[in-house]
């Protein structure tokens, strides 16, 4: 079932305006929105509800390439109090009832304002319409508005609302896949080890770009177990597999990932590698092999990793990784 | 009226003008068939003596140039090797084999006698400007060639039979043909059978020529003539046991045989001795039917009842009386030439294997092979041949697992076969037992095989209804596509259509079912089928599923088009759903970003089974 949307994935991008104008005509003279809460009763998502202490939202970091091995504390804790405070406040009930006529009602573009509303609200509530319109099934623009929404939701740390998880893990097994990439950022956000394995089974999806969100999300919770995954996706040229390869990868990978030159996309194991060498926990006798490594491929990319991992060291740092990247650099330059 | 049946008009009305021109005093055919004088020739046939040699003649290629030679199965050896081409092809008899070779210069052609020790050319006779060979055979006594001679006679050409002295050529005797419509001869025990004007068999004394009998085929063309040691045999579509019964060719005759053979066979008993191209090595020589004949007096059956299908780089053994597979054997590279020695069928391979299987059971009975040749044709001439194969209980290997030759040939990826494919594909849903099924299951997760034999495997699949099986299918339904481990997904559609056929059995299957229910990559056939195993499987585990299924795409555009699997979906909740989910379908029908054509659908379907629950709706 091919689809295609218009609508960008970046949270707070405006989708298409009106779908149709059908009628709403009431069961049995039941409103919409009661007929909303017969199927929610009724569908498994409320059956399978999670406990409210699993969906933990995950920190607002979603940076695939950890530039140190020890965070940032201030930041952490930061983060943190955000979360906090995003998972204590909440909307009125008002507010809540109104988002969600709008949500369910005729006039798409008012439903995609209310979705964006929600998720820029950063209240630990804001989810729960939104969960309920996914449950209930909408329309590809509201779909996608929803999912966007909850994402921003998960990154001001407010996806609290216990059916989050169900819908979005479902979610993530649609047919489009923007949707599907929606959905797997927005499971990223969450904390919960069960989005885990949803994530690890992304990672063979069709689709480039659902791969690399679902790569990034792992990447960022320093998901070990899905390194062997990733490197499977290296070893097929996979771009987006790269960089959250070269923040899982331990030192024992990096042989082998240099060994993939010539049998891939050399810009790829190029990516990988720079990428593993602006790691911060990298040992600078060890970046130096890297930095080597990548100065024996061919291409705009490995420059590109060079150029990068220069800038990526302070100024003031005279590492010796670094002095052969510039030397290794200049060569390349003199050589063209 | 069909080919087939005009055809068989067509020889019975020549039939009626040939048995007209037999009364006539002047036709050359007033002989033709009269039983009893067929049966004074035959009796003065005698039967060939018993074979003291197995031995095979092999037309080599290959860098070291075109050459012949001598391989002996029994010693399994090579006794010579000589240069020489090979057009027409070798027969053996006596001390002597005879082979066609194109002429040193100019056009035309050569018959070349060799020794049979060494390989020595004994002679070489040069076929005149004006002659065309028919064709030839060979006995202990003489060489027998028959030729067409051009621009002679009332219709323009004559034909003739020349008995050679093997081994100086020195002509024995001449027989005038009444016909320049010639074909080429057999010899069996001192009898010479030479087909003419399609329909008769001139029966001639082999020691003097003189003119025996005349056969007459009212049925059908007399294409060939062929000598066994059981008997001489003549036929075109069947096969004709030579006797007094069958002097006049009738198929109603106990010595006619016809075998039962599937579609993709080509009905190939022996080569037309009319077309001088079949007389030469060709394609024909690794695609036809080998059989052998019990004969009790005027009856005649397939040996065994077995008649093997020699199909290039496979063999295969059928009841000839109801056509079912007996055994399948599959060889790495084509056979290019084989021959059934009444004990195994031996055949020889374009890389040098000399093999024999034995004809009832297919079980490998001997193996040799000639490292390095490149095997262009092969004549055996091993009647008899009877190897046990060293090492191997009761002399035969073990014999072929037909469900695994069947299934190597759908996954070959030769593609010269796609009839054999498709009949291998029936063969293996024939076949009883969990390996058959498996197999079945492996094929559809074949690349590269075409629509109609992916169809025929699903549908054999699913007619099997194998419910010791339903664990495979589940095993098979487990795989989902995943781009990273380069795994594709499964013929989901045809694995539901298979569960569903289990009934209640295949609720085992269930959980998969819903697995893939759930995969991204489900199609919108395949979630349709799903919906049905699971209403046929009774799956009320798979409800929730089946909501989710709905729900999330009951508003996409993208099935308006297409609204099938929403259908499926949906009749499932209807059919294992309880109150709540016809809450659910109520809703799904109401709620206006719903796809049209599922809301009517579910109008319909909810009106029928509770009128009164769409009242409002209908009324909208």
């Amino acid at each position: 079932m091919p689809r295609r949307s218009d609508r960008p994935l970046q949270v707070g991008g405006r989708g298409r305006g009106r779908v149709d104008h059908a009628r709403a005509v009431s069961v049995n003279r039941v409103g919409t929105a009661i007929a909303l809460g017969l199927v929610l009763g009724a569908s498994t998502v409320r059956a399978a509800e999670p406990k409210a202490a699993d969906a933990k939202p995950v920190g607002a970091k979603s940076n695939a390439k950890p530039d140190n091995a020890k965070p940032d504390k201030k930041k952490g804790s930061k983060e943190k109090a955000a979360a906090d405070e995003g998972s204590k406040k909440s909307l009125p009930a008002a507010r809540l009832d109104a988002a969600r006529g709008a949500l369910a009602g005729e006039d798409d573009a008012a439903a995609i304002a209310a979705a964006e509303s929600l998720g820029g609200s950063g209240a630990g509530n804001a989810a729960e319409p939104l969960a309920e319109l996914l449950a209930a099934g909408a329309a590809p623009a509201r779909t996608e508005a929803s999912l966007d929404a909850l994402a921003k939701l998960g990154a001001a740390g407010a996806l609290t609302a216990p059916r989050a998880f169900e819908v979005l893990d479902l979610y993530s097994g649609h047919h489009a896949p923007e949707i599907r990439q929606r959905a797997v950022k927005a499971l990223g956000t969450i904390k919960d080890p069960r989005v885990v394995p949803t994530l690890l089974a992304r990672l063979g999806d069709a689709a480039p770009g659902v791969r690399a969100t679902a790569g990034e999300a792992l990447a960022a919770r320093r998901e070990r177990s899905a390194t062997p995954r990733l490197f499977a996706l290296v070893k097929r040229g996979d771009a987006g597999a790269a960089s959250p390869l070269a923040a899982l990868a331990t030192a024992d990978l990096i042989p082998q990932i240099a060994e993939l030159a010539g049998t891939v996309d050399d810009g790829v194991v190029a990516a990988t590698l720079g990428d593993y060498a602006q790691r911060g926990d990298v040992p600078d006798r060890l970046r130096l092999d890297v930095v080597r490594t990548i100065a024996k491929l061919a291409g705009a990319e490995a420059t590109t990793a060079l150029v990068e991992y220069i800038a990526s060291v302070p100024a003031k740092d005279d590492r010796p990784s670094k002095r052969e990247a510039q030397k290794l650099l200049d060569e390349r330059e003199t050589a063209k | 009226m069909r080919p087939a049946c005009w055809r068989g008009t067509l020889i019975a009305a020549a039939a009626a003008v040939a048995a007209l021109l037999s009364g006539c005093a002047t036709s050359p055919y007033r002989r033709a068939g009269n039983a009893g004088e067929v049966a004074s020739a035959l009796a003065r046939s005698q039967a060939p003596a018993s074979p003291s040699r197995s031995l095979v003649f092999l037309v080599l290629g290959g860098a070291a140039g075109p050459r012949i030679a001598a391989y002996d199965l029994a010693a399994s050896r090579l006794l010579w090797t000589q240069p020489g081409e090979v057009t027409t092809r070798i027969a053996v008899g006596g001390d002597v084999i005879i082979h066609g070779a194109p002429p040193a210069t100019g056009r035309g052609g050569l018959i070349v006698a060799r020794d049979i020790g060494n390989g020595a050319v004994l002679w070489q006779r040069p076929l005149a400007a004006d002659e065309r060979l028919a064709g030839y055979d060979i006995d202990a006594n003489a060489v027998y060639v028959v030729a067409q001679t051009m621009g002679a006679g009332k219709h323009g050409s004559n034909g003739s039979v020349v008995a050679l002295d093997p081994r100086t050529q020195a002509v024995r005797w001449r027989h005038e043909l009444p016909t320049g419509r010639v074909a080429g001869p057999a010899v069996r025990g001192g009898l010479l059978a030479v087909p003419v004007d399609s329909q008769y068999v001139i029966l001639l004394d082999a020691a003097t020529g003189g003119e025996l009998a005349q056969v007459l085929s009212t049925a059908e063309a007399a294409t060939f003539v062929r000598a066994l040691p059981e008997g001489m045999f003549y036929g075109s579509r069947g096969v004709f046991l030579l006797s007094p019964a069958t002097a006049r060719g009738s198929r109603q005759s106990s010595g006619y045989l016809l075998a039962q053979l599937p579609a993709f066979v080509r009905p190939f008993y022996w080569y037309d001795l009319y077309r001088p191209e079949q007389a030469q090595y060709s394609a024909i020589d690794r695609n036809h039917i080998l059989w052998r004949v019990a004969v009790e007096g005027e009856r005649a059956r397939f040996r065994d009842d077995t008649v093997v299908v020699h199909d290039y780089r496979f063999l295969f053994g059928f009841d000839a009386t109801s056509g079912a597979l007996r055994w399948a054997y599959s060889h790495p590279e084509d056979a290019v030439a084989s021959t059934d020695t009444g004990s195994v069928i031996a055949f020889v391979s374009a890389d040098g294997d000399i093999a024999a299987v034995d004809r009832v059971t297919g079980a490998r009975r001997y193996q040799a092979r000639l490292p390095g040749e490149m095997v262009r044709a092969a004549t055996f001439d091993a009647e008899g041949f009877s190897p046990k194969l060293a090492g191997a209980e009761g002399g035969a290997g073990p014999a072929p697992n037909t469900v695994a030759t069947l299934g190597a040939i759908v996954a070959d990826p030769d593609r010269r076969f796609p009839d054999l494919k498709l009949f291998a594909i029936e063969e293996i849903a024939r076949q009883p037992g969990r390996e058959a099924t498996s197999k079945l299951l492996d094929i559809l997760g074949e690349r590269g095989l075409t629509p109609l034999a992916i169809q025929k495997a699903s549908e054999a699949l699913a007619a099997r209804k194998d419910t010791q099986s339903g664990d495979l299918l589940a095993a098979a339904l487990r795989i989902h596509a995943d781009y990273a481990e380069g795994r594709s997904a499964p013929p989901v559609d045809f694995l539901a259509r298979a569960v569903a056929a289990l009934g209640p059995s295949g609720r085992t299957a269930a959980p998969e079912l819903i697995g893939q229910l759930r995969q991204p990559e489900i199609t919108t056939a395949a979630a349709a089928q799903i919906a049905h195993a699971l209403v046929a499987t009774g799956a009320e585990d798979a409800i929730p599923a089946l909501r989710d299924f709905l729900t999330m795409y009951r508003a996409d555009p993208a099935n308006d088009a297409d609204p099938s699997a929403l259908i499926a979906v949906a009749e499932a909740l209807i059919k294992l759903g309880g109150a709540a989910d016809r809450r659910l379908l109520l809703f799904v029908a109401e709620e206006p970003h719903t796809v049209a054509p599922l809301r009517a659908h579910l109008v319909k379907a909810l009106g029928e089974t509770d009128p009164g629950a769409v009242k409002t709706a209908t009324r909208d």
